[in-house]
């Protein structure tokens, strides 16, 4: 369900938090839905069990997991709002940042990075 | 702490007039999995001794269950589990002989827990040891030291001669034992990416010190690598607090840093009119980066 990368210098739980957060903000993980255990994860992908622990721990704290007694962990029922939006928005804006500095580095126009975002977005 | 499993004081060891171990002060706590990295000669053996009782500290102490390492009750020693770097099988026993001989020793073995491992990592019970190849015995090694189920579990070097698909297996098994969080598990390698799996906490030795001790997230957050561009004469004048490295050309320079906060990134940038961007680091390279 998530690809983790140990060799990345993200750490690890940080590339489930942001797994989990994308899958949550865009429904393909929809309210309700049961999470691997701690256990089973750090099993399947042969990694330390306190990192996927600390990265459920965080995302119970947001709200986006509910942990529930003897059962595994579920996708938290939230009502869709405009925060949704900002919050999908907000985990694009670093790749954003780093496009667009890069663009000016080429020094691209404007105009030219947005048709070039248009074809590709219509790809 | 009354809770730690090892904890070591200001600890010291010297052969003769060669210092090997120099004032490390350290603790390990219950479902911890440290990952202890060094090149050759630092001192990671010597280390790993000293917490085992195997050789007397210069100074300082070290504890394992509250308990100095040198005067461990029997009690506590089968609760601590160890792979050595040479392994010391008995070359004329059959694999399961030596099994029953360790087993003897424990009164908590996990004979079914074997018995499975054997199966899966395709362990040859009747085979002779002395027939066995290097990567069988490190096998064997292994399963002795996990039998007892210990809270302590010290590693040196294990997975040295095991094909990766082995390896594999052994990391999963130790996901296993570190997964219930009572036993903690020190683990020296290197096998980088084997320690970046399972590791939470980072253990760097240099030169007989603790060059970095903390978790492996934090040092993937405050170990990165900056590439830095702007104008010429704006790169040329930058100033990198915490540089381990720097290298400039015209309009660009690529910098290494210890203690990144990213926080200051926007007034760094702003401060030397520089773009900057951040590379995060993967053990490996953190590792290369701090011995250069």
């Amino acid at each position: 369900m998530f690809v983790l990368k140990p060799q990345s210098g993200i750490p690890i739980y940080r590339q489930l938090l942001e797994q989990v957060r994308r899958m949550v903000a865009s429904g393909q993980l929809a309210p309700g839905t049961e999470l691997p255990s701690v256990r089973e994860l750090a099993i399947q992908h042969a990694v330390n069990p306190m990192t996927v622990s600390k990265a459920y721990s965080l995302l119970e704290a947001e709200g986006l997991l509910e942990r529930n007694r003897g059962r595994p962990m579920t996708v938290a029922n939230r009502p869709k709002n405009a925060a949704q939006l900002s919050r999908r928005l907000q985990q694009v804006r670093p790749l954003l940042e780093q496009t667009v500095l890069a663009a000016k580095q080429l020094e691209l126009s404007e105009a030219d990075l947005l048709k070039a975002i248009r074809e590709i977005w219509e790809e | 702490m009354a809770d730690a499993t090892v904890q070591g004081s200001h600890l010291s060891k010297s052969f003769g007039q060669r210092s090997v171990i120099d004032d490390l002060s350290f603790e390990v706590a219950p479902g911890e999995v440290i990952g202890l990295l060094g090149k050759n000669g630092a001192g990671k053996t010597t280390l790993l001794e000293l917490m085992l009782g195997f050789t007397p500290p210069t100074s300082g102490t070290v504890n394992v269950f509250g308990h100095p390492s040198q005067r461990l009750p029997g009690a506590v020693k089968s609760r601590v589990g160890f792979v050595p770097q040479q392994d010391e099988l008995l070359d004329q026993l059959t694999v399961a002989d030596q099994l029953r001989v360790i087993e003897s020793f424990y009164s908590h073995w996990d004979g079914e827990l074997i018995e499975r491992l054997c199966r899966e990592w395709n362990v040859n019970t009747a085979a002779r040891i002395k027939d066995l190849s290097v990567g069988e015995r490190q096998k064997l090694s292994i399963l002795l030291a996990f039998g007892q189920r210990p809270h302590l579990l010290v590693l040196d070097e294990p997975v040295a001669s095991l094909d990766p698909l082995a390896r594999r297996q052994f990391l999963e098994q130790l996901v296993e034992i570190s997964a219930d969080g009572e036993r903690a598990v020190i683990f020296s390698s290197h096998i980088v990416s084997d320690i970046e799996r399972l590791a939470n906490r980072i253990w760097i030795l240099k030169n007989g010190r603790l060059d970095w001790q903390g978790d492996l997230d934090s040092l993937k957050d405050s170990i990165v690598r900056l590439h830095i561009r702007g104008a010429a004469e704006a790169v040329a004048g930058v100033e990198v607090p915490g540089a381990i490295s720097l290298r400039r050309e015209a309009g660009f320079a690529t910098a290494v840093v210890r203690d990144w906060n990213p926080e200051v990134l926007q007034s760094f940038q702003g401060a030397h009119a520089v773009n900057v961007e951040v590379e995060s680091l993967g053990l490996e390279e953190i590792f290369l980066e701090l011995h250069r």
